[in-house]
């Protein structure tokens, strides 16, 4: 360390208040407002039917879009990291590309594609089926915007790894499956996992998309974000911030989540690299 | 169970890694592909375990006189030995080696009892079963390639492939490793092929070697064959230390400098110039001219460290050559460094320039 201490000292809580004025403060808010009332009110605010339905609704989008995305994600992964295949580079884009549209944008899209006026809409109407401001859109807008976590996290790993276990596995006689379940998987479990919980905080937390397609139905269109919004319109901030609480303790699950996968996969490396120190010092 | 390579052809894009290549391994012989990077053998090696499938429907490679290209990847029985192991790193060694076993068919899986023996066996084979709860990360170089080839080993192979299986250790485990490599291939009498770039452990190790360069077998012989009859520039180039001369043909002799030596009688009297191959250990050095068979040379460099003595020298025409003679020879003339010295080949090889050329061999040195 070469820089004289006030610099450090500078630095140190230049960082330190910022980061308090920008994320710990609205944590601190959060939960002040909702338990402002008292603790009775947060947990009737929580329990009414509406609050509830909203809950629900959000597991139910998180519920789908988690899984299909971590299917999909490894398959994609898969597909980019271990084969040579054209239009390989125009499929990463494509990944990419929730990232960079406005979440509005691919609601928007998706009320384009299913809504009354829509390209589909009539045959959907003929058909009595509906998705736009109904649940099946809520989980299409959910879906696409959580698209790319999973694969983005694996994707770098696998590249890393290469396919030389996989092609060993395969000259020892197991099958594509056996291969996938006993090779690669053991392999980028980490990185998987920590796809997942970010996959699942955005599925949880979105708002943008789910806003344009959900068409703010109480109790029936509304998640978490959305009903909070509603509430906080209102004036009814207890209520608001209570719902909104439920959130916060999501993303600090998360990043307790986050911090453990961190910890751990950094304790196994670690491991590896001392053992690898022995086996030398021993040879 | 014997190999046969036929016609086998190869490119990746614009690239022929392999040309037209065919060759047999017999029954229990160790072969050595030997050739420098870049010359098709590892490729060659991943399309015989079939890793790799060769262009067109000419080639073929046949696997105790079947075709390999019918018989599926899990009934080839072709133990692969990669060059950087390649073991499963979230697996104990234990489970490494019994992994060909555990992922068979349940109806031809054995009983966890058996492979528990026939794991525990594999290791004390390759002496190791000390380690077998170890994981992969925890063990040296030199351990990690012998689990590799006990793992290979687990699935009772018709065939053993091996690609460069000490490549990347040091000398001295190499050295070991490779005379281990031997006297294991004599007990169990696996037909098998490695891979390699070092001419020295290709002849030390192998029964035949298959010699490689440009995606073209150069030849296919003994250690001793190759070494002593080459075929070629090329393979007289690539295994030993060589002095290579650039000579001219006049009425039918070959001249250094001075100094004419005579043409092979086969060779075309119309040929304009030729490579003269010496080997280090065969020129002699005299501190007077005998005769007309040598050329004058300045001694640039003593190394007297190791079993030969390996001087340096300057020829008259102004390249470097090699010359290495025992301590004894040495202290008898007693030159020293800036001395002018004589030399005279012992023995040399002459590959005249022809309607192909040796060109192509001339950029490889």
């Amino acid at each position: 360390m070469s820089e004289p201490r006030w610099v450090r000292a500078i630095l140190m809580t230049g960082a330190l208040l910022f980061l308090g004025i920008f994320l710990l403060l609205p944590l601190i808010v959060v939960f002040s407002e909702a338990f402002k009332k008292g603790v009775e009110v947060y947990f009737e605010s929580i329990r009414e039917p509406d609050a509830v339905a909203a809950i629900w609704l959000t597991l139910i989008a998180a519920g789908i879009a988690v899984p299909l995305n971590l299917v999909f994600g490894v398959v994609a992964a898969w597909a980019i990291a271990k084969f040579q295949f054209p239009g390989k580079s125009f499929l990463i884009t494509l990944i990419d590309l929730p990232f960079s549209v406005s979440p509005v944008i691919s609601g928007l899209v998706y009320v384009l594609l299913f809504g009354l006026q829509g390209w589909l809409g009539p045959w959907l109407a003929e058909h009595d089926i509906k998705i736009i401001f109904a649940v099946p859109g809520i989980v299409l807008a959910t879906v696409f915007v959580t698209f790319p976590f999973v694969a983005r996290e694996l994707i770098p790993l696998m590249q890393a790894q290469g396919s030389e276990e996989e092609v060993a596995a395969r000259t020892l006689g197991a099958g594509g499956w056996q291969t996938f379940w006993r090779v690669t998987l053991p392999n980028i479990k980490w990185g998987l996992l920590y796809g997942v919980i970010l996959c699942n905080a955005r599925a949880m937390g979105e708002f943008g998309a789910v806003s344009v397609v959900s068409g703010h139905i109480r109790g029936a269109t509304n998640t978490i974000p959305l009903h909070a919004e509603i509430l906080y319109n209102e004036y009814n901030s207890a209520a608001a911030f209570a719902m909104a609480s439920l959130l916060t303790i999501l993303t600090l699950v998360t990043i307790a989540l986050k911090a453990a996968i961190d910890w751990k996969s950094q304790v196994e490396a670690r491991e590896v690299g001392e053992n690898r120190e022995r086996a030398l010092a021993e040879a | 169970m014997s190999i046969e390579i036929r016609n086998i052809s190869k490119s990746f894009g614009d690239f022929r890694a392999l040309k037209d290549v065919s060759f047999k391994v017999e029954t229990g012989e160790l072969v050595a592909l030997l050739g420098p990077s870049g010359s098709g053998k590892t490729s060659l090696l991943r399309i015989i375990a079939g890793i790799e499938v060769p262009d067109g429907n000419d080639g073929a490679i046949l696997i105790h006189n079947e075709d390999a290209a019918e018989i599926s990847f899990r009934d080839r029985r072709v133990g692969f030995v990669f060059q950087h192991y390649a073991l499963f790193r979230h697996m104990t060694i234990f489970e490494n080696v019994a992994f060909g076993l555990r992922v068979r068919p349940r109806r031809l899986r054995p009983s966890e009892k058996i492979i528990r023996e026939k794991v525990n066996e594999l290791l004390k084979l390759v002496q190791l079963d000390w380690l077998g709860d170890h994981l992969p990360s925890q063990l040296s170089g030199g351990q990690r390639q012998r689990i590799a080839l006990a793992r290979a080993l687990a699935v009772e192979p018709n065939v053993l492939l091996l690609d460069e299986p000490f490549g990347s250790l040091d000398a001295r485990v190499r050295k070991e490793l490779r005379q281990w490599l031997r006297r294991f291939h004599d007990e169990l009498k696996i037909t098998s092929v490695f891979v390699t770039h070092d001419q020295e452990e290709a002849l030390e190790v192998a029964d035949r070697v298959v010699l490689m360069n440009e995606g073209r077998v150069e030849q296919v012989g003994t250690p001793e064959e190759v070494y002593h009859h080459p075929a070629n520039a090329f393979v007289y180039n690539f295994l030993g230390n060589v002095n290579l001369f650039r000579g001219r043909v006049k009425e039918g002799k070959v001249y250094l400098g001075d100094m004419p030596l005579g043409l092979p009688a086969e060779s075309g009297v119309d040929a304009k110039s030729a490579l003269v191959f010496v080997r280090p250990h065969l020129l002699e050095v005299e501190l007077q001219p005998n005769g007309k068979q040598n050329f004058r040379a300045r001694v640039k460099h003593i190394n007297l460290a190791g079993s030969l003595v390996k001087v340096e020298l300057e020829s008259e025409w102004g390249d470097p050559v090699h010359v290495e003679l025992s301590h004894g020879r040495y202290q008898t003339l007693g030159f020293r460094k800036d001395d002018l010295v004589f030399v005279r080949p012992r023995e040399r090889k002459i590959f005249v320039e022809s309607e192909q050329g040796f060109c192509d061999y001339a950029a490889n040195i």
